[in-house]
C-alpha cells in the first residue's frame, strides 16, 4: 500500500473527513472551521466536500457552541466541535462538567459529543493560546480526555473518539500539528480509547507522558542511551481518562524507575495522578523516588526566553533521567 | 417594532384558526392544581423532614407553564426552569414521578442521582435542568436544531427567569438561535425578584421584551397570569414558528408568590407587589374565567380540585413506600456503555 508523509493536523483532517463520510449523523461547527478551515486548517477542505449543513461556522459562544452539541448528541446527531484553542474553552467550561458530564449518570441518556481542542506551547502563543488544560478536563466525572501524539494515533483515536457514546475532549498539540509527521497507509483501523502505547522500549527507567513531551522525552531517552547511562522506556499514555493503569504499572515493574512529564502546570496536575497510582499500587516495585518534570505553577509567557524556561524539554528531561538514573 | 402587548395584537395564526387555538381550559386548570397541590404537600413533606435538601416552588406563577406546555405539539422540545413543574405536568410527568424524584426514590426519573427541581424525560423532550442559569438555553437550541434536521419540525421552549437575563448564557443562546434561526420561544418568567435581588437590579431596559430588537428577533410582552389568554397567544406564536423557524423572546409577567426555596420567608418583598399580584392569582383567574365563560361550572371547578387532591395524596403515599437508592450502586453509570 503506498505512504503519504502526513502531519498531525493532516491526519486530524483525514479522521474528520472519514466521520464525515461514514456517519452521516456527525457534524462539525465552530468558529472559522467552513470555507476558511480553521485557525490551524484542520478542517480545510470539508466544507466544501460536505456542505454547510454538515460543516458551518458559529458566533463566538464557546458556551453556546458546547450547549448546542449537547442538545444535538441528545437527539441522534455525533456532533464535533472545535475550540480555536482550549483556553477559550474555559469561559464555557461549565457545560461540560455540569451539563455533558452529568446527563448519563442523571438521566441514563448518552452524550456522544467530542470538542477538539488545540493545546500547548511551544510556538511563543502567550499566556491565553498556549494552555495545557487537561488536568482540569480529568478531574470532571462523566468526561473522557484522549491526547495523541502522533499523526497514526490521531486520526485513528479521532475516530473513535467520535464514535464513543460519551463526551470527549480530545486534545491537539499544536506544536506537532507540522511538527510531527509520519508516512501512513491511506486505510487504518481506530485505536481503542484507553490503551497506552510503548514507544520506546528501555529496563532502567520509564518516562510516563503525552502529547508534545513524547517526542522531547524520546529525544531525550535516545541520548541518555548513547552516553551509555542507562535504556529508557516511553510510555504514551494517549488516552488520560480512562487513564491505562495497567500499562502504566506494567512500566514500573519493567523499570523500577519513574518520570513524569508534562507540559501542564506541576500543583494539581495530570502527573501528581499518575505519581499517586503509582505509589499507590506500585510503591514496592521502586528504586528511586518518582520525580515529576513539569511547567513551573506560572502563567505561560510569551518570549521565547521565558517560554523555553517554561516548557519541559529534551535538554531538561535528559538532566531528570541523568539524576533518576543516579539514584 | 420588535415589542408586541398581548391583547393589541394577537398573532395571524390564532386569528385565522380559532378553533385549533380554543384553549383546553379545563386541562389548563387541572395543570395548574395539580402543580399547586403537589409543591403545597412538597413544602409540608420538607418541613416534616421528609425531604432532604431543598423544595423550590412556583406559587403564583403556575400559568406560564401550564399555558406554554399545552401550546406545544408532540415533536416539540422543552427545558423548564426551577418554577416550572406545570411544564413538567403539562408535557406528561406524573405527579407520582415528580412525588420520587424530591423524596429521591430509585424509581424516580434520575433514581436518586439529582433531585428537587432538577428533573425531566428526554423520551418525552423534556430536559432536565442544570441549576447553572442560562446554561440550558443552547442545549435546547441544539436539540431544536438536531430534530428539524431529521425532518421533525420542532419548536423548542427554553425556560428563563429575570435573573437569567443577565447571564452570558443568556446572550450566547439567543444570538446562536438567531443568526441560524432556530424556533424557540425563550420565555422569561419575569418574577421580580431572582432569590433576594429586585429587578431594578438586573437589568435598566423598560421591559425584557425591548432586548430582542437587539438579536434582531421579536420580543413579545405578555401577561403571565392568565393561562388562557397567554395559551393563545403561544398557540398562534408555535404556528408561526413551524412554517417560519425563528426564535421569539417572550416575556410573561408575573409574580413569585413565596420565598425562593421552602426556608426563605421572602421578608424582602414589598407587601403591596405581593397584594397586587394575589389580586390576580393565576388559578384564581382561570377558574373565574372558565366559569364565566361556561367552559366548566363552578359545582364541576371543585369536583377538578378533589380529583387532583386525591391524585396528588395517592401519589405521595405510593412514594412515600417507595425504596432509596441502594449505595452500591454509587458509581454505576456515570458513562454510557459502548
Amino acid at each position: 500500500m503506498p505512504l503519504a508523509e502526513t502531519t498531525l493536523v493532516e491526519a486530524i483532517n483525514q479522521g474528520l473527513r472519514r466521520l464525515l463520510r461514514e456517519r452521516p449523523e456527525v457534524v462539525l461547527f465552530g468558529e472559522d472551521i467552513g470555507a476558511f478551515g480553521g485557525a490551524f486548517k484542520a478542517t480545510l477542505g470539508l466544507q466544501q466536500e460536505f456542505g454547510e449543513a454538515r460543516v458551518f461556522d458559529t458566533p463566538i459562544c464557546e458556551s453556546a457552541i458546547f450547549g448546542a452539541a449537547i442538545g444535538m448528541a441528545t437527539q441522534g446527531l455525533r456532533p464535533i466541535v472545535e475550540l480555536q484553542f482550549v483556553d477559550f474553552g474555559m469561559t464555557a467550561v461549565h457545560q461540560l462538567l455540569n451539563n455533558a458530564g452529568t446527563m448519563h449518570y442523571r438521566t441514563g441518556v448518552a452524550v456522544p459529543m467530542t470538542v477538539r481542542a488545540p493545546c500547548g506551547g511551544g510556538i511563543c502563543g502567550g499566556p491565553f493560546h498556549s494552555e495545557e488544560l487537561e488536568a482540569f478536563f480529568c478531574h470532571m466525572p462523566g468526561v473522557k480526555v484522549v491526547y495523541p501524539a502522533f499523526p497514526a494515533d490521531a486520526r485513528a483515536l479521532l475516530v473513535s473518539a467520535a464514535l464513543d457514546p460519551n463526551p470527549v475532549i480530545f486534545l491537539e498539540n499544536k506544536y506537532l500539528y507540522r511538527h510531527v509527521k509520519e508516512w501512513l497507509p491511506a486505510d487504518w483501523e481506530p485505536i481503542p480509547l484507553g490503551v497506552a502505547q510503548v514507544c520506546r522500549p528501555g529496563s532502567d527507567a520509564v518516562v510516563l507522558t503525552y502529547g508534545a513531551m513524547v517526542h522531547e522525552a524520546l529525544r531525550a531517552a535516545e541520548q541518555v542511551e548513547q552516553e551509555g547511562a542507562g535504556t529508557v522506556m516511553v510510555l504514551d499514555l494517549r488516552t488520560l481518562k480512562p487513564l491505562d493503569a495497567d500499562a502504566v504499572l506494567a512500566a514500573v515493574a519493567a523499570t523500577n524507575r519513574v518520570l513524569i512529564v508534562h507540559e501542564g502546570w506541576r500543583t494539581g496536575g495530570f502527573g501528581a495522578e499518575l505519581a499517586a497510582l503509582v505509589a499507590e499500587r506500585a510503591f514496592h516495585l521502586l528504586d528511586a523516588p518518582v520525580v515529576r518534570l513539569t511547567a513551573p505553577d506560572v502563567p505561560v509567557p510569551f518570549a521565547p526566553e521565558l517560554e523555553r524556561a517554561y516548557r519541559p524539554g529534551a535538554d531538561t528531561i535528559h538532566a531528570a533521567l541523568l539524576e533518576l538514573l543516579d539514584y | 417594532m420588535s415589542r408586541k402587548q398581548t391583547k393589541a395584537t394577537p398573532p395571524a395564526a390564532a386569528r385565522g384558526r380559532p378553533a385549533q387555538a380554543a384553549p383546553p381550559g379545563s386541562a389548563l386548570l387541572k395543570c395548574m392544581l395539580l402543580t399547586q397541590l403537589t409543591e403545597e404537600r412538597l413544602v409540608r413533606l420538607y418541613h416534616q423532614g421528609r425531604i432532604s435538601g431543598g423544595v423550590y416552588i412556583s406559587r403564583g406563577q403556575e400559568a406560564i407553564g401550564a399555558a406554554t406546555a399545552a401550546a406545544g405539539g408532540p415533536d416539540d422540545l422543552y427545558a423548564p426552569l426551577i418554577r416550572d413543574m406545570s411544564v413538567h405536568i403539562g408535557r406528561g410527568e406524573p405527579v407520582l414521578d415528580i412525588f420520587r424524584h424530591c423524596l429521591g426514590r430509585v424509581t424516580g426519573p434520575m433514581k436518586g442521582r439529582d433531585g428537587n427541581v432538577h428533573y425531566g424525560c428526554l423520551a418525552r423532550g423534556v430536559y432536565p435542568m442544570i441549576s447553572h442559569l442560562g446554561a440550558m438555553l443552547p442545549v435546547v437550541t441544539g436539540a431544536v436544531m438536531a430534530r428539524r434536521r431529521q425532518g421533525r419540525p420542532a419548536v423548542g421552549f427554553a425556560y428563563l427567569g429575570d435573573g437569567a437575563t443577565s447571564t452570558g448564557d443568556f446572550h450566547e443562546a439567543v444570538n446562536f438561535a438567531a443568526v441560524f434561526d432556530v424556533p424557540v420561544i425563550f420565555v422569561i418568567e419575569n418574577n421580580q425578584f431572582a432569590y433576594s435581588t429586585p429587578i431594578t437590579r438586573q437589568f435598566r431596559c423598560r421591559n425584557l421584551a425591548d432586548r430582542a430588537v437587539g438579536y434582531g428577533i421579536e420580543g413579545l410582552a405578555a401577561d403571565g397570569n392568565e393561562a388562557v389568554d397567554l395559551y393563545r397567544l403561544v398557540r398562534g406564536l408555535v404556528d408561526q414558528l413551524r412554517v417560519r423557524p425563528r426564535p421569539v423572546l417572550l416575556v410573561c409577567d408575573t409574580m413569585r408568590m413565596r420565598g425562593h426555596g421552602a426556608h426563605d420567608d421572602f421578608s424582602y418583598v414589598p407587601r403591596d407587589l405581593l397584594e397586587r399580584f394575589t389580586a390576580r392569582d393565576p388559578l384564581d383567574l382561570a377558574r373565574a374565567r372558565l366559569i364565566a365563560d361556561g367552559a366548566l361550572t363552578a359545582a364541576e371547578v371543585a369536583r377538578l380540585e378533589q380529583v387532583c387532591q386525591a391524585e396528588v395524596d395517592a401519589a405521595c403515599q405510593q412514594a412515600l413506600a417507595e425504596p432509596p437508592p441502594d449505595p452500591a450502586t454509587l458509581t454505576e453509570g456515570v458513562y454510557a456503555a459502548g
